[in-house]
């Protein structure tokens, strides 16, 4: 009996093991330079291959009047906090589709988690500090990450099989979908996902902007 | 630059201990400057609340400091302004807030040393935000009473200011603002020597309009434009005193030994035109130095015309 059970654990543990694939992604611009904080997608073709996923909470912090943060992928039905770590309040909204919402102004750790029920882009604001902004990328699928500095991000623990992958930048030039690419992933070989995307010069709402105004001598 | 900007804050500190010592000034410059300690002292140690500290430092160059019709009347000069503000804000409502601050600044001229001024600045602005967001119309009502004290005592004066003002940033690299302003300056009367004429040359009443627009050309460097309609009381100073207006031009004359022994200045009711041409580059997220060139041209009672051109660097910092 017990010699069965060992033999049905450890045949269960192996076949996880040996499905579990991997990709390695890389994201340069179009000057060859490694792009941080752009989001990977891994779409399974097969829905089974994303069944069980749950979704984590998260956080956003503030941070010296920044969002840290400054790209957040989550997983839709993720609930995210919102952590006030500056000595003054903060006041944080979205227009975006994805999600609307207002906290009321508030420091420290008061604010209510939100919930992100819907994939998609959610710019974050401060109505305080105009300077501030933030994205959560709200993904469909539950296989994602974000580019470090280097521009690289693996995905593990993927069960072997046809993916879709497709990447998001704050700054890109183009869709997410013309960046779709399709891999079949097997078990023993890691497979490398490649993108270079062009990035559109951003202007950010200035922190501190001189007088404008003439004053009469 | 930097050196520079600390011996405009070293002088504007010397300054009001200075004239602390004095009899005359005694009583004015002491609650000036237990004030500006107050306001410094608050600042610091509320910084876990809603403060925002601020320091500037300029350097500018005026060619007719003394605003002088003739041509050899005028006198240019070069000047250090650094200030320190502490504002505390405090959100009335949803979109509604109300800040209450205070600025500390001094001035330096290279050659002008009567010129040299110290000053604190106190004021309250309720800003309304017609919505949420960085893109949202503004408007804001702002009072504030300052006072500046003089190297040479009898330009001391007491400045009350209110102004509207309301704007828009229409993207991320437009943004309007337009105000009406108004302001008050209190000065001691000067020595009287003219008969019949008041010897109150020094006060001031004016009334601006300002319009401003940026225009961020990339994520660091912006340019600006500002303009002015300004009519009110000007004070024009002439190196002599022979310069003689028709009485029912001239609201007052007094000696103005700032400019020279000789130099008297004269109050008239004039309309000044002005535009200011700026671009500034942001040297971090917290820093950045600007450069602008302000160009005012004033028509004054009795054919007392005159300009200034004023070229200036600046550097801002916000904690
Ligand atoms: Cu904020």
């Amino acid at each position: 009996m017990l010699k069965n059970f060992i033999a049905i654990v450890s045949s269960v543990f192996f076949c996880a093991a040996a499905q579990a694939a991997e990709i390695r992604a890389l994201v340069k611009d179009q000057k060859g330079k490694a792009v941080a904080d752009a989001v990977i997608l891994v779409v399974p073709v097969d829905p089974r291959n994303a069944l069980h996923a749950h979704a984590p909470a998260a956080a956003v912090d503030q941070v010296d009047k920044q969002f840290v943060p400054y790209v957040k992928p989550i997983f839709v039905g993720s609930t995210i906090r919102f952590p006030n770590s500056d000595n003054i309040r903060h006041q944080v909204y979205s227009f975006s589709p994805a999600k609307k919402f207002e906290l009321p102004l508030y420091s420290g750790t008061d604010a209510p988690p939100v919930m992100f029920d819907k994939p998609g882009v959610v710019v974050l604001g401060c109505n305080i500090h105009d300077w501030m902004i933030g994205y959560i990328y709200v993904s469909e699928t539950p296989f994602f990450a974000k580019t470090g500095p280097l521009g690289t991000a693996v995905i593990n623990d993927l069960p072997a099989g046809e993916y879709t992958v497709r990447t998001w930048h704050p700054n890109m030039d183009r869709t997410e979908e013309s960046t779709i690419q399709h891999i079949a992933l097997s078990a023993d070989t890691p497979s490398v996902a490649e993108w270079q995307i062009g990035l559109k010069p951003t202007i950010h709402v200035p922190r501190v902007s001189g007088a404008a105004s003439a004053d009469y001598p | 630059m930097r050196l520079r900007s600390c011996l405009a804050v070293g002088a504007a500190l010397h300054n009001v201990g200075m004239h602390c010592q004095g009899p005359r000034t005694f009583h004015k410059a002491t609650p000036a400057s237990a004030g500006a300690l107050l306001v410094l002292c608050v600042a610091c140690h509320t910084a876990r609340s809603d403060w925002v500290v601020a320091t500037a430092a300029s350097l500018s160059h005026d060619d007719n400091v003394g605003d002088a019709h003739n041509h050899s009347d005028m006198v240019p000069d070069s000047s250090t302004s650094a200030t320190l503000s502490a504002f505390d804000l405090l959100p009335v409502g949803r979109s509604l807030s109300l800040v209450a601050g205070s600025e500390l600044s001094g001035q330096v001229y290279d050659r002008l040393d009567g010129l040299r001024n110290a000053s604190i600045d106190g004021l309250l602005s309720l800003k309304k935000k017609w919505g949420i967001g960085a893109f949202a119309a503004w408007s804001r009502a702002q009072v504030s009473a300052a006072r500046s004290d003089y190297e040479d005592g009898y330009r001391n004066v007491t400045i009350y200011r209110a102004s509207l003002e309301m704007g828009k940033r229409l993207d991320e690299r437009w943004n309007l603002a337009a105000g009406y302003n108004f302001e008050r300056r209190a000065a001691a009367p000067g020595a009287s020597e003219i008969y019949g004429v008041s010897n109150d040359a020094f006060s001031q009443t004016g009334r601006s309009f300002t319009a401003n627009a940026q225009y961020a050309l990339s994520d660091r460097m912006s340019l600006s434009l500002g303009s002015l309609l300004r009519h009110g009381d000007v004070i024009s100073t002439a190196l002599t005193a022979g310069h003689y207006y028709p009485l029912t031009d001239l609201k007052a004359a007094a000696p103005d030994p700032a400019f020279g022994p000789t130099a008297y200045a004269y109050r008239l009711d004039g309309t000044t035109y002005g535009i200011k041409l700026g671009a500034n580059y942001s040297l971090t997220d917290h820093s950045l130095i600007g450069g602008a060139f302000q160009r005012f041209d004033t028509h004054a009672r009795g054919g007392n015309n005159y300009t200034n051109s004023v070229p200036q660097l600046t550097w801002n910092y916000q904690f």
